[in-house]
């Protein structure tokens, strides 16, 4: 697929259960139920974003990325090994989304992502500065960690906000 | 995990005849002849998923299998938005295909997966020897990847390899296009695999 979706080409594409921290653009394409769990360090122009499927691991630990508790120690770690301290670092949680009408089973785990998410960052004390949680709708994240950080998130419905 | 030459043919033969079963359906139903490609089986990593499944907006009817394999996995079918406007137009008569999905798409498209899938299950089912039947269907109109992800995390809980069965089906006249996909749980990929190596046992 293409993977250069906002005329970036130097952008990181996270598939599902992938995680980095860096400098470098990032992004996640078609979040449906996933979250994309984005911590930022202004001061150090450092990011990392966590492509979550699943709110707990039960102790599965391969694949730090693919659950939310895993993916915020391994996320939180990787910043603080690079220089990072916990009250520097803010949060922007994105996706969660309960795709599916007719539907009363488990497809829609979105809901339960997106408040494990949330529960994790309080207890580590970490200030949500953007959230779009939710919803019936898919959609795209795109970073740049550089300063402020950028964000842009392009919906299911053509429409796109950009932070 | 890793598909074997072998196991990648006899997983596609088994898939053909569900495919070949859910396009004999559809074509009857719009009375036109359809198309298949031969089934593709891929095991694909799930960080990758999004290099196989595209972003184009589509109808997602899912469907989690059930019968003697409880919770199998699921079977979906997927079709691009003018798909399937152009289908409820042959099923009403109407003509008009500039238009907003609305809500006889949307019953449309669930009722054309669930014949499609039904026949699917019947005919696999049948190989295997087992009963399976599709859960009343789940819709999704939206970015396929998207919806993808839901069904993923279904499935691929403690394993980090989904087992994907993919067909296209396809009309020239009315022009449609589809997809079928099959993703089995782990425990269903396995009784797969054993039934495949019993099927390819010598007679004896």
């Amino acid at each position: 697929m293409e993977n250069n979706f906002f005329g970036e080409e130097t952008a990181i594409i996270l598939g599902l259960g992938e995680l980095r921290v860096g400098k470098c653009p990032m992004g996640t394409i078609g979040l449906g139920s996933c979250i994309a769990l984005i911590l930022h360090d202004q001061r150090r122009s450092l990011a990392g974003l966590a492509h979550i499927m699943l709110p707990e691991s039960r102790g599965v630990t391969d694949r730090p990325g693919k659950f939310a508790d895993t993916a915020m120690c391994a996320l939180l770690e990787e910043m603080v090994e690079l220089g990072s301290t916990k009250s520097s670092i803010t949060a922007i949680v994105v996706g969660g989304a309960s795709m599916f009408e007719f539907s009363a089973n488990s497809l829609n785990i979105g809901e339960r992502n997106a408040a494990v998410v949330k529960e994790l960052l309080q207890e580590q004390g970490i200030r949500i500065e953007h959230e779009e949680t939710g919803g019936k709708i898919g959609r795209s994240v795109y970073y740049w960690p550089e300063g402020k950080g950028r964000l842009i998130i392009k919906r299911a419905d053509g429409t796109c906000i950009a932070l | 995990m890793e598909l074997n030459p072998f196991q990648k043919d006899a997983l596609a033969e088994f898939g053909n005849i569900g495919a070949a079963h859910a396009a004999t359906t559809l074509s009857q139903m719009l009375m036109s002849p359809i198309e298949m490609t031969v089934p593709e089986v891929l095991a694909i990593d799930i960080a990758d998923l999004h290099n196989h499944i595209s972003n184009e907006i589509s109808a997602m009817v899912v469907f989690q299998i059930q019968g003697e394999v409880a919770d199998g996995g699921y079977v979906v079918v997927s079709m691009p938005r003018e798909t399937v406007i152009q289908l409820t137009n042959q099923m009403l008569g109407t003509t008009d295909t500039d238009r907003e999905i609305n809500e006889m798409d949307q019953s449309a498209a669930i009722e054309i997966g669930n014949i499609m899938i039904s026949a699917f299950l019947d005919a696999t089912a049948e190989l295997l020897g087992i009963v399976m039947l599709p859960s009343p269907p789940a819709l999704a109109i939206d970015m396929a990847h998207a919806a993808f992800e839901s069904i993923v995390a279904q499935v691929a809980g403690d394993v980090n390899d989904v087992l994907i069965f993919n067909t296209e089906l396809t009309s020239e006249a009315p022009p449609v296009y589809g997809s079928i996909y099959m993703l089995p749980n782990a425990e269903l990929t396995q009784q797969l695999f054993l039934m495949l190596e019993r099927m390819m046992e010598p007679l004896s």
